[in-house]
């Protein structure tokens, strides 16, 4: 996916943003990554550059821990992130059937974004709702007891909510 | 302060502290390794889990490189449960190295030859498949051709490329997707490489290696 | 020390006063509690809220309401408690929508407590029965517990009402060795997996020279299926802000880490707040309680990595770096974070100690058994009717904490196996259920205490696809740096993965258990040694199914997708019922000439959708088992 000259000045302007707030301590390396991804959902390599030289240290350790934890993304996710908890008690009620069931309505495969980049689908470890498996979580929310049957309603419901902000935006 | 240590009953001396590796191969006495580092006393990486050896009032095998040497030690280098530990680490990491050594531009002057004979072990592994990354060859660089399916993850280019003052490689991602590459993983060539060839001073097998002429 | 000691009591006792007069004041009024942590939430806990926000509205009716963690009865999500003067306090379950305003209504307007939602009440009355008169309760030795879902995890007043930082004012006035003393004689041992003595943890800490010195408190509980540190933390974050402060004044910590994993953004909130509310209420921070004792504590998220669990991956981590585990020792009790001495303990561990210092080693080491004294938290999850959070003294066996705790195996199916301690546990099957629950009887019957995820398993759950689950995730989650770990799980994937495809050779067992042993062996960190456990453990109890697999190309619980295929039985179709047909994703059902419905096998996609939608009177949509049975069964027709 190739940024745009905009998202990657937006990118340069908000990293600089956040590095005023913390020391050039590497221990504060790993905040910095998690604030640039929660404010731009990614961290562009310009990001990186800029975090090696605050932290003084070689860029491509910068890139080595990034692509170390699972939670960082190198490029932009959909507006809408759907998240597939693996946990052993979603898997054993069978999570894989709910991930297919996505994979297939979304026509995109786990990591992938839908190409309106309205939907990213992904894959996360247990979100800690095991007694509600399987679990999905749309954004921040937790759907609990999913079925695949359930897929098409709770996507049907976003889409739905996207139309109402539309509409009610035109008003 | 010196200490008197017995390796496969032969005594030796050395600095109290010294890791028992460098002690034994200061001495003459040859144990498996790919990624220690002298350097690094303070964590060595012991990552590439081939330097076991056997110490009398130990349970388990324990790595060479990061036992520092004490007074009376008595060390085993090739017991049976050394050796079988040793030709099982060997074997994974064969199953995931390209294997080619007529070609090899390290033929001959290769660890993996070094330990393979020195254990008499095999380089084809025997029981494992082969692991196929399809990692394409970078030969991007003025002078260098970097081959990552041949890499054992040892670190030895990493460090090298520090200690030469530029850091243009290291280590990203994880498991079995873990890889010596550049930022962003361009192209050596596009990385600021300046193609010094300390990484392929440094690379125990064939992975960096000079451009032929 | 003494005067120090006796302005912290009078400080705290003004600091309680006011908690308590505030505490009392809320049970003037009804007071409904609803059980909101992240499990509760999934099962509409929020709605919940606003529905009876909204009746109460409508109703003119003047009570507290309150969001509250969770009580561990996940099973019966969303919860609700009611205290309404003239009853006992009575705990409600399964409170779908609609069915709380009911219960608000009738009872709080017309007295009737509507005794056919709850599901017991919390004090011993003369009407409705008490959690401890059901075999569950019986078993149940609350302490870490004790007031998750009772209290607001947002309000400090609540903890100090009940008897919370009492303990950190009693350890304020004991010396350093005093303290480590206690907890060393106590027993406790980690609960965060390994089961290390927590007190000669931070005795070494307290010994090692050096004036910089941390405490982390280690919340990344990364198993899949343990979810008991994150319900702490939502439901009672001070207990573990107090545990964490009193082992910073043990061993002479500067300053305190609370590590948590990305995964859990509530949590996350909840502590964040509970270190602020205590920094103002003058419990953290610079010379707490008016003593010369400064200790402040900071929160560190976690960034998806189940490997930073592991105590030397989690200091790499914080230190800026991959979690990446190294050689220990040094153990970081020596050289931690910055290399400085570092005492690292689990969420539970760590929610013990006030307990201890409150009531003591012997009151402790009371309860469990000998070398594991105190009590374990399991998650239960899985085909177990009752799943949820349940606190039993250590030695309970499995089967009572299955059958009795948890109320056996849900829809009738028959047990199979339980997996313990998730990634690094195993398999036990019946035969192992009398096995009493410890640190010690686990690891020997091939499981292993972990975090304590407990996942049931039944008849329908494939021994094989449940090691390859973990060896998928183990190899996700595997660091990378050492070779037996990087490579040797690896291997046993892909062997696993073609065993559950029926393309197995009788061989590949003996290589998967060789490759196990060395990677035990052979590994750097407690990650790699544990990995193989859950292979190792299905293959001694549960051989048979990987040869069933390998021999026929059959998968007896019929699971693995490779192995099994849908089919219609032509008897039991209804003809005239075409639920299986709209509910198929990829119309590959359609109706013969008697109007029977067929799957076209080479269109389906096993996605379970047609035997979930055909109704429960015919049942006729069948797997089988290995798959070229449809085509016997359909030729036998003919």
């Amino acid at each position: 996916m190739k940024l745009t000259e905009e998202e990657k000045k937006t990118a340069l302007i908000i990293t600089r943003q956040i590095l005023k707030e913390f020391n050039g301590n590497r221990g504060n390396l790993i905040p910095v990554l998690q604030q640039v991804q929660n404010k731009l959902g990614y961290v562009p390599p310009v990001a990186m550059e800029e975090m090696a030289a605050h932290f003084d240290i070689p860029a491509v350790d910068v890139y080595g821990v990034l692509t170390f934890y699972n939670q960082f993304r190198l490029t932009p996710p959909g507006k809408n992130q759907v998240k597939i908890c693996m946990g052993t008690a979603c898997h054993m009620r069978g999570a894989h059937t709910i991930q297919e069931a996505w994979e297939r309505r979304l026509n995109i495969k786990v990591g992938e974004t839908t190409e309106d980049r309205e939907f990213s689908l992904e894959r996360v470890a247990c979100v800690g709702c095991c007694t509600m498996a399987p679990v999905v979580v749309i954004n921040e929310q937790v759907h609990g007891k999913v079925t695949p049957t359930r897929v098409d309603g709770l996507l049907f419901s976003y889409q739905l909510d996207k139309q109402q902000t539309k509409e009610g935006g035109t008003e | 302060m010196e200490v008197t240590i017995t390796i496969d009953g032969k005594q030796i001396k050395a600095r109290k502290g010294t890791m028992l590796l460098w002690a034994a191969l200061d001495n003459g006495i040859y144990i498996p390794h790919l990624c220690a580092a002298r350097e690094e006393t303070e964590s060595p990486p012991a990552s590439c889990r081939l330097c076991f050896v056997e110490v009398e009032g130990y349970p388990a095998p324990v790595t060479a490189c990061t036992l520092p040497v004490a007074e009376g030690m008595v060390v085993n280098t090739s017991s049976e449960r050394v050796n079988r530990l040793v030709a099982a680490g060997f074997e994974l990491i064969m199953s995931n190295h390209r294997l080619d050594c007529k070609n090899c531009p390290a033929n001959g002057n290769c660890e993996l030859q070094r330990i393979a004979k020195a254990r008499k072990l095999r380089l084809k592994p025997k029981n494992l498949p082969v692991l196929h990354r399809d990692l394409p060859v970078d030969d991007s660089a003025e002078n260098i051709v970097y081959d990552p399916s041949k890499c054992v993850l040892c670190g030895r280019c990493i460090r090298a490329c520090r200690n030469h003052g530029q850091s243009v490689v290291g280590f990203a991602r994880r498991g079995f997707e873990r890889v010596v590459t550049t930022c962003g993983d361009v192209p050596l060539g596009e990385s600021g490489c300046d193609s010094c060839g300390e990484c392929v001073k440094a690379c125990p097998v064939g992975a960096m290696s000079l451009k032929k002429k | 020390m003494s005067k120090g000691s006796s302005t912290a009591k009078a400080a705290y006792a003004k600091l309680q006063e006011a908690a308590r007069q505030n505490w009392e004041k809320l049970r003037e009024k009804p007071l409904i509690l609803v059980g909101a942590a992240t499990c509760g939430r999934a099962a509409g806990a929020l709605q919940l809220m606003e529905e009876i926000r909204n009746e109460v509205q409508r109703l003119g009716l003047d009570v507290n309401l309150l969001e509250v963690g969770c009580m561990g009865h996940c099973y019966a999500e969303p919860v609700m408690v009611i205290y309404n003067e003239g009853f006992p306090p009575i705990c409600y379950g399964y409170v779908s929508e609609g069915v709380g305003a009911r219960i608000v209504r009738d009872f709080l307007v017309d007295g009737d407590p509507g005794i056919e939602f709850a599901l017991a009440a919390l004090e011993p009355n003369e009407m409705l029965p008490t959690f401890t008169d059901f075999p569950r309760g019986m078993h149940e030795k609350k302490i870490v517990m004790e007031h998750c879902g009772l209290i607001d995890p947002q309000n400090i007043e609540h903890y100090i009402a009940t008897g919370g930082y009492a303990s950190l004012v009693k350890a304020l006035d004991m010396a350093p060795e005093e303290i480590i003393n206690v907890i060393k004689s106590s027993g406790l041992r980690g609960r965060g997996g390994a089961g290390f003595p927590t007190g000669i943890k931070w005795e070494t800490c307290y010994n090692a020279p050096g004036s910089e010195k941390f405490v982390i408190c280690n919340a990344d509980e990364g198993d899949p299926g343990a979810f008991m540190d994150r319900t702490i933390l939502e439901s009672n974050p001070h207990l573990v802000v107090e545990g964490l402060i009193i082992a910073a004044r043990a061993v002479g910590a500067i300053k305190g880490y609370i590590y948590v994993r990305a995964e859990y953004p509530l949590a996350v909130q909840r502590i964040a707040l509970a270190l602020q509310q205590a920094r103002e209420a003058g419990l953290l921070g610079q010379s707490i309680l008016g003593t010369n004792f400064n200790i402040d504590i900071e929160l560190f998220q976690g960034s998806g990595a189940f490997v930073c669990g592991e105590e030397t991956a989690l200091i790499a981590s914080m230190e800026g770096k991959p979690g990446i585990p190294r050689h220990r020792p040094p153990f970081p009790a020596v050289s931690g974070l910055w290399s400085k001495p570092t005492v690292i303990n689990n969420v539970k561990t760590l929610s013990y100690i006030p307990h201890i210092i409150n009531k003591g080693a012997d009151w402790f080491k009371s309860i469990g058994s000998e070398k594991s004294p105190g009590t374990a938290i399991f998650a239960l999850a899985g085909k177990v009717v009752n799943t949820g959070l349940a606190e039993v003294p250590m030695g309970t066996t499995l089967r009572e904490l299955i059958y009795e705790v948890g109320s056996g195996i849900a829809n009738g199916k028959k047990f199979k196996a339980v997996q313990i301690g998730g990634p690094s546990g195993g398999c036990l099957p019946e035969e192992a259920m009398d096995t009493p629950i410890d640190f010690d009887s686990l690891t020997k019957a091939g499981a292993m205490m972990g975090s304590g995820g407990l996942v049931v398993l039944d008849e329908d759950d494939c021994m094989v696809e449940i090691a390859r689950y973990f060896l998928d995730f183990t190899q996700k989650e595997s660091c990378g740096k050492c070779t037996f770990c990087r490579l040797g799980t690896k291997h046993m994937l892909d062997i696993l993965e073609i065993i559950t495809k029926g393309k197995g050779r009788l061989e590949d067992i003996d290589l998967l258990v060789e490759l196990a042993t060395k990677i035990k062996e052979g590994s750097l960190c407690g990650l790699g040694k544990t990995a193989p456990n859950p292979v190792l453990s299905t293959i001694r109890y549960f051989r048979e199914e990987y040869e069933a697999h390998i021999n026929e190309g059959r998968c007896p619980s019929l699971m693995c997708k490779d192995l099994i295929a849908y089919y219609i039985l032509p008897d039991k179709c209804e003809r005239s019922c075409d639920a299986c047909v709209g509910s198929c994703p990829v119309e590959a059902i359609y109706s013969n000439e008697d109007r029977i419905k067929v799957i076209d096998q080479e269109k389906c996609v096993k996605c379970d959708s047609c035997m979930v939608a055909c109704p429960p009177q015919y049942k006729a949509v069948v797997k089988l088992s290995p798959p070229h049975l449809v085509a016997e069964r359909e030729k036998g027709k003919e």
